[in-house]
């Protein structure tokens, strides 16, 4: 290549700048010791624990950013805030963020140190390169006093995933919303009305539900295609890829990740392993023999919607939400006859089993500012993240509100909203919203909606609580160890996962649509070699301390 | 300068009918439309209103799917007329107080940023294109530099904010003063002045200042006629300043406001209900719709000077 003048003066910029920018990265403090607690006590509860309903001693007003969705913009005189006012002495000054490109302000915000106290609707890894800046607080030192936390890990199992959250410092800089079971939510959905017709069930392997569908376009001459996909604006048909990944023993689509698979002794490269490879070659093979329409690979989900919708074709990628959407879309077409069917994901060759990201237990979380620390009532605040966020108590008042107000609770545990409430059609035709006029099942005081299984299991209808309870009959993937890489490795492993997730998408989408052939794969993964797949591989294993 | 003046006629053929009283009489008439030139003009009027109509569909269509139903718009049949007339999406976001305050910022921002702006880059294009003036090239070096190199997001976030300008409209119409695009076209247009006439100007007893406000200015209005308008829209469809440096809603502008709406309808559907399924189906539409309007009704008030000003200018001898 020759170098032109402005290629070189283009080049010495680029150093330069990437100098600054180190430089900037390595002023962080390092010292992890907690601070002393005892004049921090401010407003904080003497005797807080499990069980204890939270009051701060005296008013305290906590900094919060505020993640501002547009469907339910925040109002000054909602009653949640009402009542953490009048019940709980917390007010809060709010750092307002706009839903969309929220992330984008959150890091700018944390890496210029002006970010709030509080930082919900945060996922550990959205902050994971921001935590050598120094600006967020290691929250794993304070443990101690966030009981409901700690309470609600140990119960639930979750402490071996928390203890993944640890970055190279060993600390943990998110506190995870938690789950008390996996709450998967993408499938497919099938005309449940043409499969009833045809004397099928609902297909329990994927194998079954190849051969359905070839039913299917047999019985049914009028479908375009029996079987149509969505999701796919940045890759092909994304959230069933991942549904069905863990059937394969592999992960893909949007739970592709960090493109490592842990196969129960090290990592292996997810996109060239045999797992991945079966996946795309069973969707490649229904796209070959006509089954899977074509354009459901790079078709945008409204114009997949409308060929599901209007009887194009009889099968689409689907969510418990989106389940509803496809109901009403029939009704609005006047189509009476149509069924909706959210299938339990079919089980694969590897078994029955969900991905590692979908059978997780953490939501998005919160994280805190160092400054919090410095507040001299920061225990206050802690004790006060810790009822709302993990309490029952909490967790319940933030999804539902106050009893007699929002909602009542007959003698035997069952919840109902108020006559003049509605929250995603349970109430159809109240004039209020939960969210819009009173701020309650709002994802930032609610960050897992619920984390028990009764209480998110509370406002889903019957037929999404069996899904979910036939879903968890499925095993989980192992997880591997975690994988805590210093800032170098870092550095290195994303420049070459760049590189190797960019061949692996082009890959998936080329032999799914068959413009390259299946036995082109060893060609492929020779082609993941030369982009530095084992170098990736191995600098992955070194930090998640694996031996090789 | 080139004289590039537009003489495309858009009137139609049929116009020629229209009865002239100094026309002669058909014996004696020696230029006669051709048939060629007849079927020519068909041809052209032809093409013209095709360009037009292909230049124009989008546009419409975006107005016709804003007022479609969510089932017509999702079955794909909207094209120049809604399907299933309605007016929900239009009225749940225009029934918001915070849109009306937003709204009224943007017109603000818009305002007080445009006048801004073309107060200091008027004078600094001025100055720039003297080439009298000593270290001339320093001050082109040091606005160019800025084309190509900025401090990055996170520095200029923390200047901003130290400079007190956060959650005040200076963040936003201050640093985006001076767009140095705008400023080296306004350059080379008052390079191209001709100096006769500021010469004879000195002559007669002005200042420089006096040059600059009562004769350069005022035979100026074609390239300030258009660098106002760069200006009005690039305010008006900024949203990125006022989204970093604004930390209440009530100070956004409508872009914003709209951008979060946007993001509300199409990410996940957290409390669906059939109005929100409506919503999400055309909100686009909707508010492309809303803040396109004005700017687009400013272009037939702003478009005259573009003909007019490339006339200007022109010297004898």
């Amino acid at each position: 290549m020759r170098i032109t003048r402005r290629k070189a003066v283009a080049a010495t910029a680029v150093a330069a700048l990437a100098l600054t920018l180190t430089a900037c990265s390595s002023g962080g403090d390092d010292d992890g010791a907690p601070v002393d607690m005892a004049d921090k006590m401010v407003g904080a509860m003497e005797d807080y624990g499990v069980g204890t309903s939270f009051k701060a001693t005296e008013p305290i007003e906590l900094g919060l950013m505020y993640r501002d969705h547009p469907n339910y913009p925040l109002k000054d005189d909602w009653s949640v805030l009402k009542h953490l006012e009048e019940d709980r002495n917390v007010t809060f000054d709010v750092q307002s963020v706009p839903l969309a490109d929220f992330e984008q302000k959150r890091s700018l915000l944390i890496s210029s140190g002006d970010a709030a106290d509080l930082i919900p609707s945060t996922y550990a890894a959205d902050v994971e390169t921001l935590t050598s800046g120094g600006a967020l607080l290691a929250v794993s030192d304070y443990l101690d006093y966030l009981p409901n936390f700690q309470d609600k890990v140990e119960k639930w199992g979750l402490q071996e995933d928390l203890d993944r959250l640890r970055q190279a410092d060993g600390k943990f800089y998110v506190l995870p919303g938690l789950h008390e079971n996996p709450k998967p939510s993408y499938s497919v959905a099938i005309r449940e009305d043409l499969w009833a017709d045809a004397g099928l069930e609902d297909p329990k392997t994927w194998d079954e539900f190849a051969d359905q569908l070839e039913v299917i376009k047999e019985e049914n001459p009028e479908l375009d295609y029996p079987y149509t996909e969505r999701w796919s604006i940045n890759g092909p048909m994304e959230a069933t890829l991942q549904a069905a990944a863990g059937g394969f023993g592999t992960e893909a689509g949007w739970g592709y990740g960090d493109g490592v698979t842990w196969n129960g002794s090290e990592y292996e490269y997810t996109g060239a392993s045999e797992g991945y490879k079966e996946l795309i070659a069973y969707f490649a093979d229904l796209v070959d023999s006509g089954l899977l329409d074509p354009e459901g690979l790079t078709q945008e989900d409204d114009p997949a919607k409308a060929k599901f919708t209007t009887g194009k074709a009889a099968a689409i990628g689907s969510n418990d939400q989106e389940a509803v959407v496809y109901r009403t879309g029939f009704e609005e077409a006047g189509d009476k006859d149509a069924k909706v069917k959210h299938l339990v994901v079919p089980a694969g060759p590897a078994g029955n089993i969900m991905d590692a990201t979908t059978g997780g237990q953490f939501e998005s979380g919160i994280a805190l500012s160092s400054n919090a620390a410095e507040r001299d009532d920061f225990v206050a605040l802690l004790q006060f993240v810790d009822w709302l966020y993990y309490s029952d108590e909490g967790l319940e008042f933030a999804k539902w509100g106050v009893e007699g107000e929002t909602y009542t609770k007959d003698a035997d545990g069952v919840r109902t909203l108020a006559d003049d409430v509605d929250w995603g059609g349970l109430n159809a035709g109240a004039p209020k919203m939960l969210n819009t006029d009173f701020g309650y099942y709002n994802g930032v005081f609610s960050l897992a909606h619920g984390s028990t299984e009764d209480l998110v299991k509370s406002t889903l209808t019957p037929d999404v609580q069996a899904f979910l309870d036939e879903m968890n009959k499925k095993d989980v993937a192992e997880n591997g160890p975690g994988i805590a890489m210093d800032e170098m490795q870092r550095e290195e492993a994303s420049l070459l996962q760049t590189n190797l997730q960019d061949v692996v998408m082009t890959a998936t989408s080329q032999f799914l649509l068959g413009e390259r052939p299946m036995d082109e794969w060893d060609a492929y993964v020779a082609e993941l070699e030369s982009a530095g797949m084992q170098t990736y591989v191995d600098t992955v294993n070194e930090a998640a301390g694996v031996n090789q | 300068m080139v004289n590039i003046a537009p003489t495309v006629d858009p009137a139609d053929p049929a116009g020629s009918t229209a009865p002239d009283l100094a026309r002669p009489r058909p014996e004696t008439t020696t230029i006669k439309d051709t048939p060629g030139y007849t079927v020519f003009r068909w041809v052209n009027a032809t093409v013209l209103t095709l360009v037009a109509a292909i230049t124009l569909y989008p546009f419409v269509n975006l107005a016709a799917r804003a007022f479609s139903s969510e089932a017509g718009i999702r079955s794909g049949a909207v094209t120049v007329w809604p399907i299933g007339f309605n007016t929900t999406t239009l009225m749940s976001v225009l029934e918001q107080d915070l849109f009306w305050r937003n709204y009224l910022n943007t017109v603000v921002y818009t305002v007080v940023g445009t006048a801004i702006a073309m107060a200091l880059t008027t004078t600094f294009a001025y100055v720039l294109s003297k080439k009298y003036l000593k270290g001339r090239m320093l001050l082109v070096g040091f606005a160019v530099f800025t084309m190509f190199f900025t401090g990055g997001l996170i520095p200029n976030y923390i200047l901003v904010s130290e400079l007190g300008f956060k959650n005040t409209i200076w963040a936003i119409v201050v640093p985006q003063a001076i767009n140095v695009f705008n400023l080296l076209v306004m350059k080379s247009f008052f390079e191209n002045f001709p100096t006769e006439l500021e010469e004879a100007a000195a002559i007669d007893g002005l200042t420089t200042y006096g040059i600059f406000f009562r004769v350069v200015l005022p035979l100026s209005k074609a390239v300030l006629a258009t660098m106002v308008l760069f200006y009005a829209v690039w305010f008006w469809n900024s949203w990125f300043p006022a989204f970093l440096y604004m930390d209440d809603p009530s100070l956004y502008p409508v872009t914003v406001f709209l951008r979060n709406i946007i993001a509300g309808a199409t990410g996940t559907g957290e409390g669906l209900s059939d109005i929100a399924v409506q919503i999400g189906a055309n909100v686009k539409a909707v508010t492309m719709l809303l803040t396109a309007l004005p700017i687009v009704c400013l272009y037939p008030f702003v478009q005259k000077y573009f003909v007019s000003g490339v006339m200007l200018g022109s010297v004898k001898g």
